[in-house]
């Protein structure tokens, strides 16, 4: 009896090995994070590739978001990297300088599909990689908070100006007695309802300063101009909606999350944050939500952002290219991410061409098709008009800038114990060591 | 009186040291590579600038200069250290050894409370952490509800530089439960009869806790204020999952000062300096500690007085 048990033992152990034996394709690895619906939809996209080939067999490889780039840090020091894999917008850079991203300038040579040039990450002005997809910033407003006040929805032509998006935000906001900021008697501590949440999570403060008509870095990377009156004012009007008009909820500690603390908590009216919420987080909401354009300082502006698929160097690295390419087709994750609304397109023929225009905007599944005008307005003239790439696009660092010196600093300014003059000046410094590449 | 029996007793002690080496390989296989190895690569480390994937650049002891002399969080990191060390490691010793003497006494239901004084001990951390935030928050937070109830401003718990280390300060007070066990445990072995002769000499209650309670307390006290002292002066958990550092520097703790910059901005050398600096502090408060411990610390069976 043991015999017979130990020979069906190693019968069982050996059936790996024949089926790594008899697949003789190039197994390369994956990586990316992601929640377990990502994951499957990761499978699936994998699934569809590794079906059509009998050269090359994908593999997927999935790490936690918070220990991603660390991860894949240490798996570099190993020289176990996997073949290819997602890269946080902050790290691209950084991967890049370093060498281990394989050179992918010529991945769309030639080909009818173009990715735009503002999701294009330039180390010194050239081109090291491009994002799977596209994202902009846009405010979300609840329809009938705006209804039950009465007032009319923010228009997709003519943006707020920042004074006007104030005041409505004054007009939505209500205290315990129903009373709003500016009245008499009203309770600032004692605030029911929010009139607006500007998203503060660290990047997403680069757009103001763009838009009050200041930067955080020079367009080559090479200077830090955060510490200029406009790119400071801007990060104090934003901090002063919570402290000072009493419109928005505090919020020190900013964590990733704009549209669950702002218009997604049932509390607040407007919010500003990415795209990419249209398909993570509005089909779970019970929300009758609109969206437009970002309030305007001075210029209308939103910032484009994305990750990208790298292709890391390695004895692999020709599959990988050539799974990157495929993967990151827009025609790929068509139902799983275009359609969802978690990704826009990235290819310029989606923004430029009535027919790719409608390919997804005006497809029956896509979240926001409801209202095509509108979205046409403020997703895809906004992106050819008005975004401007973020920072991580061009400046080296950004995961010790953004990431880290500016995170804890601006945290003094949204909790009110410093202003913005102060900490920026405090810091200045700082950034601009972090930026140097030596 | 022969020779054999010594030849054997020598036989025996090796057979039995070899024994002993055996067993006790397991353990300093994983100390060495797991703990001593590691803390010398990191000093090693904390004398170069490393990025993680670039050359690594020697610079001698500049990363140590840096901290001491131009990085300002540097001195914030290390004085919130030393102020959550501070509140955390005294208000737990005195509300452990309160709520063990209470549950010390015969009182109804003592298995059942001390569950529940135990239980937050063996909670996932993450899980209290994010119970207290609900607790803590400002727009949303029961303990505001409670205050905005009672007709008062809210309080920045944690969004305060000031407030967030004594916020975070009481729920490690509030986890103590481990050090509750401990001493409850050294409370039953304090001698009856001591306590006995002393109500015979009428001695009351309160005289007996200070000159026999304690006194026979004192081993475990030590115990107890060591380790909270050094893994309270370890603190991450909380800044990473409720503050991420902040507001400012307010919850800026070496622990997390010294995983931010290493494995978030990616200098590993500079981190790893952190890390030393971190080391020694432990150290020199360990000494301390062990230095004055002859002077109050009474063990039964010991000579002196």
């Amino acid at each position: 009896m043991k015999k017979l048990l130990a020979l069906i033992l190693f019968v069982v152990m050996l059936i790996p090995t024949m089926a790594i034996a008899e697949d003789d394709r190039i197994h390369i690895t994956y990586s990316f994070w992601g929640n377990q619906t990502e994951a499957e939809s990761v499978q699936v996209a994998l699934d569809a590739f590794n079906a059509m080939q009998d050269r090359i067999f994908v593999e997927p490889m999935q790490i936690p978001n918070e220990e991603y780039t660390q991860t894949l840090v240490n798996y570099a020091i190993a020289d176990q990297l996997p073949d290819c894999g997602m890269v946080n917008e902050n790290a691209v850079l950084y991967f890049a300088r370093n060498g281990v991203m394989a050179d992918v300038s010529d991945m769309y040579a030639g080909e009818q599909l173009q990715p735009m040039d503002c999701i294009t990450f330039k180390d010194d002005g050239t081109p090291v990689g491009y994002s799977s997809c596209n994202e902009i910033l846009v405010l979300y407003y609840n329809k009938d908070m705006f209804d039950a006040a009465g007032e009319p929805y923010p228009s997709a032509d003519e943006p707020y100006t920042w004074d006007e998006f104030v005041e409505v935000a004054k007009r939505l906001t209500i205290d315990v007695n129903g009373n709003h900021p500016g009245d008499d008697g009203f309770d600032a501590n004692n605030i029911v309802q929010y009139g607006a949440f500007v998203n503060n999570w660290t990047w997403q403060m680069e757009v103001w300063a763009l838009s009050n008509g200041g930067a955080w870095f020079t367009e080559d990377g090479k200077e830090c101009v955060i510490n200029t009156p406009e790119a400071i004012e801007s990060i104090q009007k934003v901090a002063d909606l919570a402290l000072v008009e009493h419109v928005a909820p505090l919020n020190v500690i900013p964590e990733d999350n704009g549209v669950g603390i702002g218009i997604g908590s049932g509390t607040v009216a407007m919010t500003t944050d990415g795209t990419w919420r249209l398909g993570t987080d509005f089909p779970n909401l019970d929300i009758n939500y609109g969206i437009a354009p970002l309030p305007v300082m001075e210029e209308k502006v939103t910032l484009c952002t994305s990750g990208l698929t790298g292709v890391f160097k390695g004895k692999n690295q020709e599959a990988a290219y050539e799974f990157v390419k495929w993967y990151t087709r827009e025609e790929s994750n068509w139902e799983s991410l275009i359609l969802t609304g978690i990704w826009l397109p990235k290819s310029e023929y989606y923004y430029t061409t009535e027919e790719g225009i409608n390919a997804w905007l005006g497809n029956e599944k896509y979240p926001y098709n409801h209202d095509m005008e509108t979205g046409k307005k403020v997703l895809v003239d906004y992106t050819m008009n008005n975004a401007k790439p973020a920072c991580w696009y061009f400046t080296p660092n950004t995961q010790i800038t953004t990431n880290e010196i500016l995170f804890t600093a601006l945290q003094s300014v949204w909790s009110g114990e410093r202003t913005a003059e102060d900490v920026i000046n405090e810091i200045y410094p700082e950034l601009c060591e972090a930026i140097v590449v030596d | 009186m022969t020779v054999k029996p010594i030849k054997k007793l020598v036989k025996y002690n090796k057979a039995e040291t070899r024994t002993a080496w055996l067993c006790l390989l397991p353990s300093v296989i994983g100390l060495v590579c797991i703990t001593y190895l590691p803390m010398i690569a990191s000093f090693a480390l904390s004398l170069f600038n490393w990025d993680g994937l670039g050359e690594m650049q020697y610079k001698g002891l500049h990363n140590y200069v840096k901290l001491f002399t131009s990085d300002t969080k540097f001195y914030s990191s290390l004085w919130v250290t030393l102020k959550y060390s501070f509140m955390s490691v005294t208000l737990s010793i005195v509300y452990s050894m309160m709520i063990a003497l209470l549950l010390n006494r015969k009182i109804p239901a003592r298995s059942f409370f001390r569950a529940i004084f135990y239980l937050p001990y063996v909670l996932p951390a993450m899980a209290v952490y994010l119970g207290w935030k609900w607790l803590y928050d400002f727009n949303h937070g029961f303990l505001n509800y409670i205050v905005r109830l009672l007709g008062f401003a809210p309080v920045k718990f944690l969004d305060s530089s000031t407030l967030v280390t004594p916020s975070l300060a009481f729920i490690a007070v509030w986890l103590s439960g481990n050090l509750i066990v401990i001493f409850l445990a050294g409370l039953q072995n304090v001698p009856r009869t001591y306590h006995e002769a002393a109500e015979i000499d009428g001695a009351n209650a309160w005289q007996r806790f200070w000159k026999i309670t304690i006194p026979c307390m004192t081993p475990i006290i030590f115990y107890n204020l060591l380790m909270s002292l050094v893994s309270n002066l370890q603190v991450i958990t909380p800044a990473l999952s409720l503050t991420k550092g902040g507001p400012g520097t307010g919850s800026y703790y070496m622990c997390f000062m010294l995983y931010q910059q290493a494995f978030k901005s990616h200098k590993y050398g500079y981190g790893s300096a952190v890390a030393v600096v971190l080391f020694i502090l432990i150290a020199i408060f360990t000494a301390i500690l062990f230095a004055t411990s002859k002077g109050w610390i009474f063990y039964e069976g010991d000579d002196k007085e």
